[in-house]
């Protein structure tokens, strides 16, 4: 397997701290924030990420596959999830220690509830609004009340995050892109 | 695994010998708890198990909003604002709603603004969530809403008077209301003249209104009620009803018009016809939007049967119990009045009276590379736990077995095996079954009395100095009480009976089980436990007998001796592998001691 090479596309509008956990060719968009002990791995194929986003704690995101794996604007990635998914629109959430398949490709406006496992056998596309939540993986379809009052606490924990996180945390400065730090690759 | 359960004797066939039943009986695992299952009587002085205790309710709590709910209007047939006795008394009052869907607890949301809000320039300041009435029902978890059912609100407060509207126009609720009116009087009346004549010995009134009930519907079981408005009943009754109390015919002879008739199981699905119903199940999208079975049972037949139609419940209320012994009416278990506090105000439990013990067989915890079994798993089928290795017959282990002393006096201890004497043969020291011997210590020894950590230093001089000491490898503090021969050498040699050590108040005494040849399935023994200690008496330790304590009544403070059963199971033996170890078998008891 050819060593991965590391190469950082990350906006100079984005908050990544700088305990993350990078590898491979990653692009971050701007706004989003990724918090310490996340780790994104993009070992076989990129990664980018887009506008927005929150990943927080133990988040991990891997690509496994050569083709790059695509995540859009405005999702939460709540702590200790795991995604494999090689698509994933906007607006969704992945709540706290759930697991998404590399089979699965998420558009907008899902929901994966806490503690899910996401494992469809097949490809399988979650249509919009797609709720799955509890320990079978049950599914339905939420009505899309509430989505505006969701969106609006979203931009405030957008908001708050960017003015607080780096009062308490080191972040990854601009010097640090493009190139392979020694304390990142290798592990 | 070896344990150790203890037995409880309501179970007892005979009340003059609480003789626990032949462990190696399938049938006779129901009469042994674990110790932390069991509750003590100080007035009988016997353990009670949760079978025996009499329960009762001591009040009822919301699971989601911890409210007390007194058990006077839960029990209310009629209350001002409680029309449905079903819906509102069992469950809580006050906003505490159940998703239909996931069981969840629903919180109360606004609804959205119109989209254009997000792309307004919004205030810094403002840390409001945006969001305007109508207020409904959400749940967090699977996102399910009320608003597919229909449910709005105007605030976000008071739900239950919101709901209870809507609720008393429903066809059910009217129906219930006519038919508790039309039963009224006849209740009234009825009960007014039953009561001298009930000889029921419920003190408490919950009970004995619920065992009346009970017994209405069961022929000659109910007392016979002296006539509504003082009539005879002369009129020749057929057989099948001459059982019958007389008030039955007067519940007859009024007979009830239902408000319209109800056709169809279910709200919302009126179809005469099965085929019909079973189409109307399968419209829009198949048979998965039924409603699943745990989404309805507990609602008492006010679901739909269909996904799209269930209403959200209210939450139903929990109870706190409070438990009593059967014959002294004494209560062992009082939970604390309060709902978020799990303490009890009288908690009378089994470990803190009987010593607890624990039971250890050293050789068969994997992975030893010491003797014993060593058969690999696979050989093993009837294995009950994987990681336990089995004793292979014709062998001896010696096995552990600690005891904790929770009084706070010192103890005497003395164990033997009980036999159940009708399955011996004449006499044998190794009948044919059970197939393996026990040998246990045979005299009583002491434990010492519990006592807060810090004061164990000081009390080294006080316990007994035996010249045994130096013969226990690393006591601590104290001696042991040896038994001659059977105590040389520490605690890994094999055939080391007696006590193996004492500390604090734990003390550890070493049994030896030797198993037959043709032994097979599981080592579990009854083990008769007999206990000594001075009541009223607390500064006993120096003075504490070893040996004479059982049998000096004369001694300063009251000598108690309390006797229970346990169950010891030591592990399996492993079945008979294909030539090596020869035929498992099992041996009797053979030392049972006094």
């Amino acid at each position: 397997m050819p060593p991965i090479k590391d190469r950082f596309i990350i906006s100079s509008k984005a908050v990544v701290c700088q305990d993350v956990d990078l590898k491979g060719d990653i692009t971050i968009g701007p706004g989003t924030i990724v918090h310490p002990k996340a780790t994104i791995f993009a070992i076989a194929g990129p990664i980018v990420i887009g506008a927005d986003c929150i990943i927080e704690e133990s988040v991990i995101l891997v690509n496994r596959k050569k083709d790059t794996m695509r995540i859009g604007d405005e999702n939460l990635f709540e702590i200790g999830c795991r995604v494999e998914a090689p698509s994933i629109g906007n607006c969704n959430t992945i709540s706290t220690r759930a697991r998404v398949h590399h089979t699965a490709r998420l558009t907008n406006y899902c929901v994966i509830g806490p503690g899910t496992l996401l494992v469809p056998e097949e490809d399988e596309t979650l249509e919009e609004y797609t709720v799955v939540y509890g320990a079978g993986a049950e599914r339905r379809t939420w009505s899309g009340r509430g989505k505006v009052q969701e969106a609006d606490l979203r931009n405030k924990h957008l908001e708050y995050l960017r003015e607080m996180l780096p009062k308490f945390n080191r972040l990854r400065t601009t010097a640090d892109i493009g190139m392979s730090s020694p304390g990142v690759a290798g592990r | 695994m070896s344990s150790i359960l203890y037995h409880c004797t309501c179970t007892s066939a005979s009340t003059a010998s609480n003789v626990p039943p032949e462990p190696t009986l399938p049938s006779s695992a129901f009469a042994f708890h674990p110790l932390h299952a069991l509750y003590f009587c100080e007035e009988c002085d016997l353990v009670r198990c949760n079978r025996c205790v009499s329960v009762e309710v001591s009040g009822y709590f919301c699971p989601n909003c911890l409210f007390e709910v007194p058990s006077a209007s839960v029990r209310a047939e009629k209350n001002r604002f409680r029309a449905r006795a079903d819906i509102f008394t069992t469950r809580c009052a006050r906003n505490c709603f159940q998703c239909p869907h996931c069981r969840n607890t629903l919180s109360v949301v606004p609804s959205d603004p119109p989209e254009e809000i997000l792309t307004q320039p919004r205030p810094q300041t403002t840390t409001e969530s945006i969001g305007e009435p109508p207020f409904f029902l959400y749940c967090n978890f699977c996102r399910w809403d009320s608003q597919e059912v229909g449910i709005v609100f105007e605030k976000p407060t008071g739900l239950a008077l919101q709901l209870q509207k809507l609720e008393d126009s429903l066809p059910d609720s009217l129906e219930f209301e006519r038919l508790k009116d039309h039963f009224e009087p006849l209740l009234r009346s009825s009960s007014s003249s039953h009561h001298h004549t009930q000889a029921s010995h419920h003190r408490n009134p919950i009970t004995a209104a619920a065992s009346s009930a009970l017994a209405r519907d069961v022929p000659g079981l109910h007392q016979p009620i002296r006539g509504i408005s003082g009539r005879t009943y002369s009129n020749p009754k057929p057989p099948a009803r001459a059982n019958a109390p007389k008030g039955w015919d007067d519940w007859d002879s009024v007979i009830y018009k239902s408000r319209l008739e109800v056709a169809g199981s279910g709200v919302g699905i009126r179809i005469e016809s099965e085929l019909d119903w079973i189409k109307a199940l399968d419209e829009g999208h198949g048979i998965g939007r039924v409603a699943e079975m745990e989404q309805r049972w507990l609602s008492s037949w006010t679901q739909s049967l269909k996904a799209r139609q269930l209403q959200p419940l209210r939450i139903p209320l929990h109870s706190k119990k409070t438990k009593r012994c059967p014959d002294c009416r004494h209560i062992l278990i009082k939970p604390e009045q309060k709902a978020q506090s799990v303490r009890y105000k009288i908690k009378l439990m089994a470990a803190n009276y009987l010593p607890s013990i624990d039971v250890f067989v050293p050789s068969l915890v994997p992975p030893p590379p010491s003797g014993g079994s060593q058969l690999p798993k696979s050989k093993v089928k009837d294995a009950e736990d994987n990681g336990a290795l089995m004793m292979q017959p014709g062998k001896s282990y010696p096995f552990q077995m600690t005891f904790t002393n929770p009084l706070y006096e010192p103890i005497q201890v003395r164990i033997s095996v009980h036999r159940a004497p009708p399955r011996m043969t004449s006499g044998d020291a190794i009948p044919h079954r059970p197939p393996f011997g026990i040998t246990l210590p045979s005299s009583a020894f002491p434990i010492s009395a519990f006592a807060e950590a810090w004061e164990y230093e000081d009390d080294e001089d006080m316990f007994d100095e035996d010249d045994l000491e130096q013969m226990l490898s690393g006591n601590s503090s104290g001696g042991g009480l040896g038994l001659g021969a059977d105590s040389r050498g520490g605690r890994g040699s094999k055939g080391h009976v007696g006590v193996l050590e004492r500390k604090a108040n734990v003390t550890r005494v070493g049994g030896e089980v030797l198993i037959g040849r043709d032994a097979s399935g599981e080592v579990k023994f009854n083990m008769q436990v007999s206990y000594t200690y001075r009541a009223e008496d607390s500064a006993a330790d120096t003075t504490s007998p070893k040996k004479t304590g059982k049998d000096d009544p004369a001694a300063a403070g009251e000598m108690k001796t309390f006797t229970f059963f346990t169950l010891v199971s030591l592990g399996s033996i492993a079945p008979k592998a294909d030539t090596g170890s020869g035929a498992s078998k099992r041996d009797s008891a053979s030392t049972s001691a006094r």
